[in-house]
């Protein structure tokens, strides 16, 4: 059973996302603040994260993302790197135009928009997993 | 500083009425308690007083400030004239009075004394009193900008506040709707269906008043030169994978040319993708929106053109006010918030250009905007 780590601040939210992701068979863990999601990275091990942008400062999940992915040889998360991370963004598509996985300077690989549409939750966690 | 500038002139053209050798305007705070210097004209760069000064410590001020003006015969006998700059021995102090209260003062100094009589008093008078104008004219201008970029603040932190509720209540609903919370009955699913459309025009509500506030609290100094072609590309690029859904043709019509306009990219973008995105909206299936831009006699041109559900003439003086939607915009299944077409509008006039619509009930419409260019 694939294991998605979510590290979303809001519990709801978590609900949200649990709901599809279970009934399709994957194991959900939840983590509440970036430095938690950093932890249960190392404890658990996942096959995907998905990640919030805001959490408990407006930039927390951009910091948790260039952790995992810094090019730092000593880097203590240096074995997760290839961890793929799906990101929440309350971005409205208008202001998102120029947001996109192809920028260099936001190491994730795939954004999914808030609020969810469990069918292109689903897609994208699939498409992820699967790489 | 447009007041900077008209103050000076303010000094110099006192000092030629009254052939003063320098000229200076002192503006009051607001407590009352200090003046600073804010133009000079003649006068050495040495002699500046660039600290306030405690209206207490200037006698030649604090009598004039009482309203009337204040004549300097000779600073070596005159005891008022304790703090005249420089070597000055002469001097005119007079008032700069708005509705009886005073916000300044205007001097003119001469190195010799005896210069200034009651005839440069009432000479400058007038002028002080136009000064006066100004000058409150500019605070309360400043203050009016201050006030609507608070408010615009003030609706982006609530709308902010709002949208987080939003997306986590219509990411349950959508969840529950699809049954990943059990089966429901078509009753239930009916009544989420209803909510979750709610929840929708919500959003969109939350985002529109964002991006209202966002282009009314954004400044003239943002501004810079835009690559339009980029703008309008990015708009319909977004909004393709939404006309294909519904069965819609969206063309772009590209233009050889590189058409720069002032503006922010953002701004320019909110713009085109509100067009698109309507166009695209209110076009049923099988239908056409295509998009175009040139350059023009006077200046650059886009049209967005639909041959979707049109608008009624009724409707197209109301179309650009904020919160209204056509009838028959209502009357369809789209989500709309009235606010678009007057996001577009307040964001073209800023960017100096215009918007024009032609369009009949049932015949698609054609909006047209046109931005002055820039030379890049």
């Amino acid at each position: 059973m694939p294991k998605i780590l979510v590290i979303e601040d809001d519990a709801d939210m978590v609900t949200a996302i649990r709901m599809p992701l279970e009934a399709n068979g994957y194991e959900i863990v939840a983590a509440a603040t970036g430095a938690e999601g950093l932890q249960k990275v190392k404890e658990i091990e996942p096959d995907l994260i998905i990640l919030d942008v805001m959490m408990e400062t407006t930039t927390a999940g951009f910091q948790v993302s260039l952790q995992l992915r810094s090019p730092d040889e000593d880097s203590e998360y240096a074995d997760y790197r290839d961890i793929p991370i799906l990101m929440l963004t309350a971005i409205h598509t208008t202001t998102s135009l120029r947001f996109g996985p192809d920028e260099a300077y936001l190491p994730v690989d795939d954004f999914v928009d808030k609020p969810i549409d469990p069918d292109v939750l689903l897609e994208k966690v699939g498409a992820l997993i699967s790489d | 500083m447009e007041l900077e500038r008209t103050l000076a002139r303010l000094a110099d053209g006192a000092r030629q009425m009254s052939r003063a050798d320098a000229a200076a305007v002192y503006l009051l705070n607001e407590e009352g308690a200090r003046l600073t210097l804010a133009a000079v004209s003649g006068f050495p760069v040495a002699l500046y007083q660039q600290e306030p000064v405690a209206v207490e410590r200037s006698p030649l001020d604090a009598a004039a400030l009482s309203g009337r003006p204040v004549i300097v015969g000779d600073a070596h006998t005159d005891p008022q004239a304790t703090n005249l700059p420089g070597d000055y021995r002469s001097a005119l102090c007079v008032p700069l009075m708005h509705k009886d209260a005073p916000v300044g003062t205007l001097h003119v100094y001469a190195t010799a004394p005896g210069c200034f009589d009651e005839r440069d008093a009432a000479l400058l008078s007038p002028l002080a009193d136009l000064g006066a104008a100004l000058v409150a004219a500019a605070r309360e201008i400043a203050l009016l900008k201050a006030q609507e970029s608070g408010k615009a603040h003030f609706i982006h932190v609530a709308t902010h506040e709002l949208r987080s509720p939003v997306a986590v209540s219509q990411s349950l609903v959508r969840g529950v709707l699809k049954g990943y919370a059990g089966p429901m009955t078509d009753k239930q699913a009916d009544l989420f269906g209803r909510v979750s459309r709610r929840l929708d025009f919500l959003e969109s509500l939350v985002n529109d008043l964002l991006e209202l506030a966002a282009g009314k609290a954004a400044g003239p100094e943002e501004e810079e030169p835009v690559l339009l072609n980029g703008s309008v590309g990015r708009a319909v690029l977004l909004l393709q994978p939404r006309a294909e859904e519904k069965g819609v043709a969206l063309t772009l019509q590209r233009c050889p040319d590189r058409l720069v306009v002032q503006g922010t990219e953002d701004g320019l973008d909110r713009i085109f993708v509100n067009l698109v995105g309507n166009a695209v909206k209110y076009t049923p299936a099988g239908g056409n929106v295509t998009v175009a831009m040139s350059r023009v006699r006077d200046g650059i041109e886009v049209q967005v053109i639909d041959d979707g559900i049109g608008i009624p003439e009724e409707a197209l003086p109301h179309l650009f006010q904020e919160f209204y939607r056509a009838p028959n915009a209502k009357a369809s299944d789209e989500v709309g918030t009235g606010l678009g077409l007057a996001i577009v509008k307040d964001l073209v006039e800023r960017y100096g250009g215009r918007i024009e619509v032609q369009s009949r009930a049932g015949q698609g419409a054609t909006f047209v905007v046109t931005l002055p260019p820039v030379d890049f």
